[in-house]
């Protein structure tokens, strides 16, 4: 029970990362927040029951509203985690402004927010030497690019960055700012892009094109969210008390290796 | 004139950086651990020594300094065993150590006092392996790493009368990579899917890297050092995974 006594809150909490986050979280002893913009899907979770906000993490009035109910009933927030996030499957020319706006509006805009009106509940919990911890969601497509995902591989770099400076901007107020940049994680955003025409995959055989990408992973297979979840985990407790301002690479060593040509 | 030293300048990417530095009007000393070729420039000097060796890297400076004021070293000798670190044997380790990081360290102790009076310039050839692995390729990836690492250090301890920077080539087509695609099942469809895999479209020519010496040789890069340049057509920016070319 790493954290127990903790309360998190988990945006896009019924995503497939999301959703795996808050479970570990309740297992882990925390109360938990699980934010989304949908509202179904169970959040009794195994360890416990996820409490649900409806938000929209672009939306400045819903997040400042959602931030004041977490105050008035848990009275400090010792755990960020924004894991909402949209991905358009198109490269630059078939993005219209809309979409481009929307992808930067979720992904960097939201981020923004949640982290502006989380941090002065945040450094209510960052006292007597325990530590706050604010999880971000980068990517490793904001370091190297897959095709036919341009805004969103625009959107995660941009999430590095800001996390890095948040970091410093925060450190010295006992919160600690990291990202985690997820691989190919079985989600079903992953199974959009597997079935997408922006991305290629469009009408191919599925199972052969998974298979084919386990198998340029070094560990020849793609992540679960419970892997996410893991070291997601770890960063919020206390054990991590001395990690901060770091993009937390999780891809199975996919990024390790160079282009693989088939030899 | 000045004079710039080319290593491992027989053949490939070597060669044509010897070809392009004597356009740019550089008095060039070719070196290799072969004879001079028949196919050598005849504008270049050479002189048959392994950098690897203290004794041969010192008959290399001589032979430069013979010529006139060392101004431009590049060291682009560099030999790969395609081997796991379980399988390394060390002879393997001693010859690829030996040529890629000795030989790298050699040769720039060998320039940096008389580049430290006179000023110069040197250019390591690194590796797009240096910071992402080829599998079965252990210690060239490392040693690659390891020349990185010694440019960032020579560009601070020996500055300002020394710039140091590397650069990092991808696939560029010689012989080293025509052997490894003879070696594939089916060495066309090999080459096809390489070629997917470069959003330049095409794979490099060993004068895509002479190009590069040679900017970061000329005083347009006065104020580049410790820098490491990837040459590489785009490859490494994109993921491993490439739906688009399965």
């Amino acid at each position: 029970m790493k954290l127990q006594g903790k309360t998190a809150l988990v945006t896009g909490g019924r995503g497939g990362i999301g959703r795996a986050i808050c479970a570990r979280f309740l297992a882990e002893g925390a109360r938990v927040y699980a934010a989304d913009l949908s509202e179904g899907g169970s959040l009794d979770l195994p360890g416990g029951e996820a409490d649900f906000i409806r938000l929209d993490v672009s939306r400045e009035d819903e997040v400042r509203a959602a931030m004041d109910r977490v105050l008035d009933e848990a009275g400090k927030l010792d755990i960020l985690v924004n894991a909402a996030g949209i991905e358009i499957e198109k490269t630059i020319k078939d993005t219209t402004l809309e979409e481009w706006n929307r992808s930067f509006a979720v992904n960097v805009t939201g981020t923004f927010l949640t982290s502006k009106y989380a941090l002065p509940l945040m450094r209510k919990a960052a006292t007597n030497g325990t530590t706050a911890s604010l999880i971000n969601f980068g990517s490793y497509d904001g370091f190297i690019a897959d095709p036919g995902l341009a805004a969103y591989c625009a959107t995660k770099g941009a999430v590095h960055a800001l996390t890095r400076a948040m970091a410093c901007d925060h450190g010295p107020e006992g919160i600690r700012v990291n990202a985690i940049c997820p691989g190919y994680i079985d989600t079903p955003m992953l199974q959009s892009f597997f079935t997408g025409e922006g991305s290629g995959g469009g009408g191919k055989d599925i199972g052969a094109l998974q298979q084919a990408v386990r198998d340029v992973h070094p560990m020849r297979s793609y992540g679960t969210p419970d892997d996410i979840a893991n070291l997601v985990n770890w960063l919020a407790s206390d054990e991590a008390r001395y990690a901060s301002g770091q993009l937390w690479v999780l891809d199975g060593g996919l990024s390790a290796q160079v282009q693989q040509m088939k030899l | 004139m000045s004079v710039a030293i080319v290593t491992g300048a027989g053949r490939g990417i070597g060669r044509a950086i010897a070809l392009r530095l004597l356009a740019d009007g550089y008095r060039v000393l070719g070196c290799g651990r072969s004879a001079r070729g028949d196919d050598f420039p005849a504008g270049a000097d050479w002189v048959q020594a392994s950098v690897a060796d203290t004794a041969g890297a010192q008959q290399i400076l001589a032979a430069a300094e013979a010529l006139g004021r060392v101004s431009l070293l590049v060291n682009n000798a560099g030999v790969q065993v395609e081997k796991t670190t379980a399988d390394s044997s060390d002879a393997d380790w001693d010859l690829v150590i030996g040529a890629n990081c000795r030989g790298v360290f050699n040769m720039c102790r060998a320039v940096l006092p008389g580049m430290e009076k006179t000023g110069g310039a040197i250019v390591n050839i690194g590796s797009i392996s240096a910071t992402a692995a080829d599998p079965s390729m252990a210690l060239y990836n490392a040693s690659k790493a390891f020349v990185h690492g010694l440019t960032r250090s020579i560009a601070v301890d020996h500055g300002p009368k020394v710039r140091c920077n590397a650069i990092a080539p991808g696939w560029i087509l010689t012989e080293m990579a025509d052997d490894a695609f003879a070696l594939a099942n089916d060495p066309e469809a090999a080459k096809r899917d390489a070629l997917a895999r470069h959003p330049v479209g095409r794979m490099g020519a060993p004068e895509d890297i002479a190009n590069m010496v040679s900017w970061l040789a000329s005083d347009q890069a006065a104020y580049v050092s410790g820098a490491s340049f990837t040459v590489d057509g785009g490859m490494t920016a994109a993921s491993p995974l490439n739906p688009g070319s399965f």
